[in-house]
């Protein structure tokens, strides 16, 4: 962990109305590192990978590359960082290819088609997730766990070096689940810094490097998944019972009962 | 320099033995090019060994240049319009009360001299031109709203913009506040359409729900058709009330070429205006957030989209009265040649909203009015709306799963 941060984030706050919703985060991203983001539901933890990817105001300062974020244009932001929303959203039904392609967007001129490069790029997503099989067919007609894996591929067309997934593995069954955690980690063993917001404390202990846990807006613990996913600080933040098991593939937490 | 398809033979538990079976078991249906074709071999980054099963089928794929913005089928149905558009034009300036043939009309139009220069030059070819470029100005901001809102029942009409711009423009016509060719009426029609589509924007909002979005739009019109009731109501004299019902009507009749050139600036400015945000409508197709990180400027693609429909509009409907559906039917009619790209649909839209509109103002003149009739003419708004609607009503029905599901 010698490289410089990517992404350096220090006293991040979100306001809604009086509210504050993200309140004094600081956290950096690593290169080719996967880092979690748990925490119950209403933590803010959408809300902070949204003022991460610049789409909502906040205060506190972001640095991206060494230059604030607020000095980059919408296009050399997007270029850096790429951000999956929750949902795998898609209004229209265009082709898994087409889908794809627009991840190439932040790179390419108004009316200009996609150079050589942004093709292979296309490519190299299509093929890296598995969906090149079906690059010709309209993406309405694949099933939830085909779309989020079109939806990754659309993130990773853009190979920014800061990859922002929101709930990547929501609504997945748990096949599904692996095949995408495990393309997260394989974006962040090439050298991107990936932030992802996961329910599934297994999941996290299972691929993260490192896991953020947040509470009510801030950031509660940091460290490596071993670290962070105690049973004690899963019942103070979670208000679960839960117990560590040894695995093979290492410490895994087992939720046992809501306190 | 094409990216490597890795596939486990295994995993996917199917025979990869060959090339053949390779590309038959695991990509039936394949469109695309497999390059190079490597046959199970163990890869020793994945600590892999002796143990066949273990190994990999390898392959480049080559997508093609054409794949990425895939249905595109090349320039086609853009040219076939175009000459659609020719034989239509053609048409225009051949059929009306004295029936021309092919080449007087163009003799006409080329020399204007005679009564058939006259007819083709002072009177059709106006009013030719003005369907053209209505038609395409109704057919593109149609498409351009339907990529803002992603959602295919979009329509100007629909979110009250011509009823609005009506609204102005017939404030204007009746207290004779300026000429009819003043550019005074287009100006307070594009204001009208503004008020009308930013409204509709912004009640829609971040999410754009198809409910909220239709019920604001029904609200609207509803209000401009309400004023443009109350302008009639206390309009100063008869003639005035009964002209304004006629005009609102929507008609391309005894235009004369001050209209083209009144209304010309404001389509062209329209058309700039939506065009400029073909890559945002593009982005949308992933919802707000997605188009946002994708460097889309989303309040000024909103800006721009309602700015660019009502110059449009407005102009339109103070040159033309109120003409709708156009901007529903043309973009859906392209939709199934090129494929759902909204950013791919727009000049296609454009070109069918000229068809569709030089078509109907053809049929108008074809179609024999009852002699006790008032109007020497059948409207042509009254005929895009009268296939426009149950066009508008089918599309629902197609539509109503996702109308259903769609949250309030």
């Amino acid at each position: 962990m010698s490289e410089a941060p990517v992404l350096q984030v220090a006293g991040l706050s979100v306001w809604l109305g009086t509210r504050t919703i993200v309140d004094g985060i600081t956290l950096d991203l690593l290169p080719g590192q996967l880092t979690v983001m748990v925490g119950p539901n209403g933590a803010g933890k959408t809300t902070l990978m949204r003022a991460l990817a610049a789409l909502l105001p906040s205060t506190g300062r972001i640095t991206l590359a060494g230059r604030p974020l607020q000095a980059f244009s919408p296009r050399e932001r997007a270029r850096r960082i790429a951000y999956l929303p929750q949902g795998h959203v898609f209004h229209w039904p265009m082709s898994v290819a087409a889908v794809v392609a627009l991840g190439r967007q932040p790179h390419i001129d108004v009316f200009a088609p996609l150079a050589d490069d942004d093709r292979a790029a296309v490519s190299r997503a299509l093929t890296a997730t598995g969906v090149a099989p079906w690059a010709d067919r309209a993406v309405t007609t694949l099933s939830g766990g085909e779309r989020a894996r079109v939806a990754l591929a659309r993130a990773l067309a853009t190979q920014a070096p800061i990859l922002l997934a929101d709930e990547p593995t929501m609504s997945l069954d748990p096949r599904h689940q692996l095949v995408v955690m495990e393309l997260l980690a394989q974006a962040a063993h090439e050298g991107g810094a990936v932030l992802a917001v996961i329910h599934d404390l297994a999941l996290a202990a299972r691929y993260a490097d490192r896991v953020v846990m947040m509470e009510q807006g801030r950031l509660v613990a940091d460290g490596r998944p071993r670290d962070v996913l105690t049973p004690e600080r899963i019942a103070a933040v979670f208000a679960v019972e839960a117990t560590i098991t040894d695995s093979a593939i290492g410490p895994i937490p087992i939720l046992q009962r809501p306190l | 320099m094409w990216p490597r398809l890795v596939q486990n033979a295994q995993d996917w538990n199917r025979e990869c033995s060959s090339r053949e079976t390779f590309e038959s078991n695991c990509f039936p249906g394949r469109t695309f090019r497999i390059q190079n074709f490597h046959m199970r071999f163990p890869c020793p980054a994945r600590g892999e060994g002796t143990d066949r099963s273990e190994w990999h089928c390898c392959a480049s794929i080559d997508l093609g240049p054409r794949r990425m913005s895939k249905p595109h089928r090349g320039w086609r149905l853009e040219a076939a319009l175009v000459a659609l558009i020719a034989a239509l034009a053609l048409l225009s300036l051949m059929i009306g009360s004295a029936g021309l043939s092919p080449a007087t009309a163009i003799k006409g139009l080329i020399d204007g001299t005679g009564p058939a220069g006259i007819i083709v030059r002072d009177i059709r070819l106006p009013r030719t031109l003005l369907a053209l470029l209505i038609g395409a100005t109704l057919g593109l901001s149609g498409a351009a709203l339907q990529g803002l809102l992603r959602n295919p029942l979009a329509e100007p009409a629909l979110f009250g913009a011509p009823q609005a711009a009506s609204a102005g423009a017939s404030f204007m016509i009746a207290y004779g506040l300026a000429g009819a060719t003043s550019f005074a009426v287009p100006l307070a029609g594009i204001a009208g359409a503004l008020i009308s589509i930013g409204g509709l924007v912004a009640i829609a909002g971040r999410r754009a729900s198809l409910t909220v979005t239709l019920l604001a739009g029904l609200a609207l019109a509803s209000f401009a058709g309400a004023l443009t009731a109350l302008i009639l109501n206390f309009a100063p004299n008869p003639y005035a009330a009964l002209e304004i019902t006629f005009w609102l009507l929507g008609s391309l009749e005894d235009r004369s070429s001050a209209h083209v050139l009144m209304a010309l600036p404001f389509f062209v400015a329209s058309w700039i205006v939506l065009a400029l945000n073909l890559r945002a409508y593009r982005a949308l197709a992933l919802g707000e957030d997605a188009a946002a990180s994708l460097g889309v400027d989303i309040d000024r693609t909103r800006t721009m989209v309602v700015i660019g429909t009502a110059l449009g509009v407005g102009a339109a409907v103070a040159v033309a009265g109120s003409i709708g559906f156009i901007g529903l039917v043309a973009p859906h009619l392209v939709r199934r040649a090129v494929g759902s790209d909204p950013a791919r649909v727009c000049l296609p839209a454009a070109l069918m909203g000229a068809v569709l509109l030089m078509a109907a103002d053809i049929a108008v003149r074809i179609v024999p009015t009852p002699p006790s009739a008032i109007a020497i003419e059948l409207k042509v708004g009254v005929v895009t709306a009268l296939i426009g609607v149950p066009f508008f009503l089918a599309m629902i029905f197609s539509e109503r799963r996702l109308l259903e599901g769609s949250p309030s």
